[in-house]
């Protein structure tokens, strides 16, 4: 690999003394699981790496009084053995879980997904479902909050400028008659990139009623997408067999609405289908869908 | 740090403490084999998809291409060659050798290490746990279910 510079900021004063200096010719390096294959793979040719693992305060999960904050260091691995995100945010930590493998949980972070900015992202469709924001700082100092959904370009442009860093994930708490899931296809069970991935978040009533719905896919065009016509067909029903199947047939529609004519859209419509029955049985069991309830 | 000029690096090595002088863009990888001489540590893909590499950084399984050495900066790597202890291979190695978990060996440094950092984990894990474990690491030769059975075989003893 050609010379470059490294910078190890200890703490964020020095991590915006870094970004203070930094060009279109830094990058931020979190678990590096992206980074240095791109470096490896000369598709990126740095002049200065800001290596981010030395900064303690990026490394908390902090549950705070209306929502919690993952920092920016924290691995995939600890996202997703949290037991608080399991059971608050099982979406989050399905989609952590099925990044990649364990070497490579244990070193990516969700601010590294986000950075790197792949249109197939995983953490990425939970994020923007669970309406989470990203506490952001400047080489100026300054603190700020953009949601997820405004942070992703798509089309695979940077997400970052130069002279900011991800601090923060902060995902406001849910009701808690809400429940979430996470669902990614791929060419093989682990390791591999997502070809589909979807999270949907549901409110349900004692009447066993969805009363609000979150559908949003990935990997299907520059970025990921509100399905706001899934979400409208799982309004005011109860989850049964008959409406898993209207779900299949809506998001088959919607494939073909979001790729027309892409090579995939003929695999990815009918592929929908059986991503849409595991997040039912992953948001409503089994027996839902045997037509048990 | 300069660019361009080296840098210190201080880790500590299956036990010994190194204090070397690197290049910045250096990887684990290349510091472990080619500088310090642990060959164990191979390098299949160079994209954090084979597992050949995989090494145990502060407990962890890591792939050893996709972190930068200066990463590991004050912290503990364990490699094959660190699982012997005073001449005797460690019990998940033999394990692996009864067992048939081991053909043209390409593969089972990183295995090793990966079962290892799971068992250092997780003492009982159960075989979706195993295989889980070592779906980061590929195998042309075995199949995987010798691996799987010679773990089993360590948490049974």
């Amino acid at each position: 690999m050609q010379m470059m510079k490294i910078e190890t900021p200890n703490n964020l004063d020095e991590l915006i003394n870094c970004l203070k200096n930094a060009d279109s010719s830094s990058c931020l390096l979190g678990g590096g699981t992206d980074l240095i294959i791109n470096i490896n793979n000369k598709k990126l040719y740095p002049n200065t790496i800001i290596d981010l693992s030395g900064v303690n305060e990026l490394k908390e999960i902090k549950k705070n009084g209306s929502s919690i904050s993952i920092g920016a260091g924290v691995t995939l691995t600890e996202v997703c053995e949290n037991s608080f995100v399991k059971e608050k945010f099982p979406a989050l930590a399905q989609a952590t879980s099925q990044v990649g493998s364990t070497q490579i949980r244990n070193r990516a972070t969700i601010a590294g997904n986000i950075g790197n900015s792949s249109p197939c992202a995983d953490t990425v469709v939970p994020l923007m479902a669970l309406n989470a924001k990203l506490k952001m700082l400047n080489g100026n100092g300054e603190y700020y909050h953009i949601p997820v959904d405004k942070a992703i370009k798509g089309s695979g442009k940077k997400n970052l400028k130069p002279n900011e860093a991800i601090i923060e994930i902060v995902i406001p708490y849910l009701k808690d008659t809400c429940s979430s899931a996470f669902y990614k296809i791929g060419s093989r069970k682990a390791v591999t990139i997502s070809k589909l991935n979807g999270a949907v978040v549901v409110d349900i009533n004692l009447n066993n009623t969805i009363v609000n719905a979150k559908v949003f896919l990935g990997s299907l065009g520059p970025k990921a997408f509100r399905s706001i016509m899934a979400e409208k067909v799982l309004m005011n029903k109860k989850p049964n067999k008959e409406l898993l199947s209207e779900f299949q047939n809506i998001l088959m529609k919607q494939v073909d609405e979001a790729i027309p004519g892409r090579g995939s859209q003929l695999y990815k419509r009918h592929a929908i289908k059986g991503m849409c029955e595991e997040l039912f049985i992953r948001l409503f069991g089994e027996s839902c869908i045997r037509g048990e309830i | 740090m300069e660019g361009g000029n080296q840098v210190e690096l201080n880790m500590i090595v299956n036990g010994k403490k190194h204090n070397i002088d690197i290049n910045p863009s250096d990887r684990l990888l290349d510091v472990l084999r080619d500088q310090l001489g642990l060959t164990s540590v191979k390098e299949g893909c160079g994209e954090g998809e084979c597992g050949a590499c995989t090494v145990i950084m502060n407990g962890d399984a890591v792939n050893s291409c996709t972190v930068l050495a200066i990463q590991a900066r004050n912290k503990e790597i364990i490699t094959t060659e660190g699982l012997e202890k005073n001449g005797e291979l460690d019990e998940l190695q033999k394990s692996f050798i009864r067992n048939g978990a081991i053909q043209c060996g390409f593969c089972t440094p990183g295995m090793l290490m990966s079962c290892k950092a799971l068992l250092m984990k997780n003492p009982y894990p159960k075989e979706e746990e195993i295989r889980r474990a070592i779906e980061g690491n590929l195998c042309r030769c075995t199949g995987y279910t010798n691996i799987v059975k010679a773990v089993k075989d360590v948490v049974i003893r």
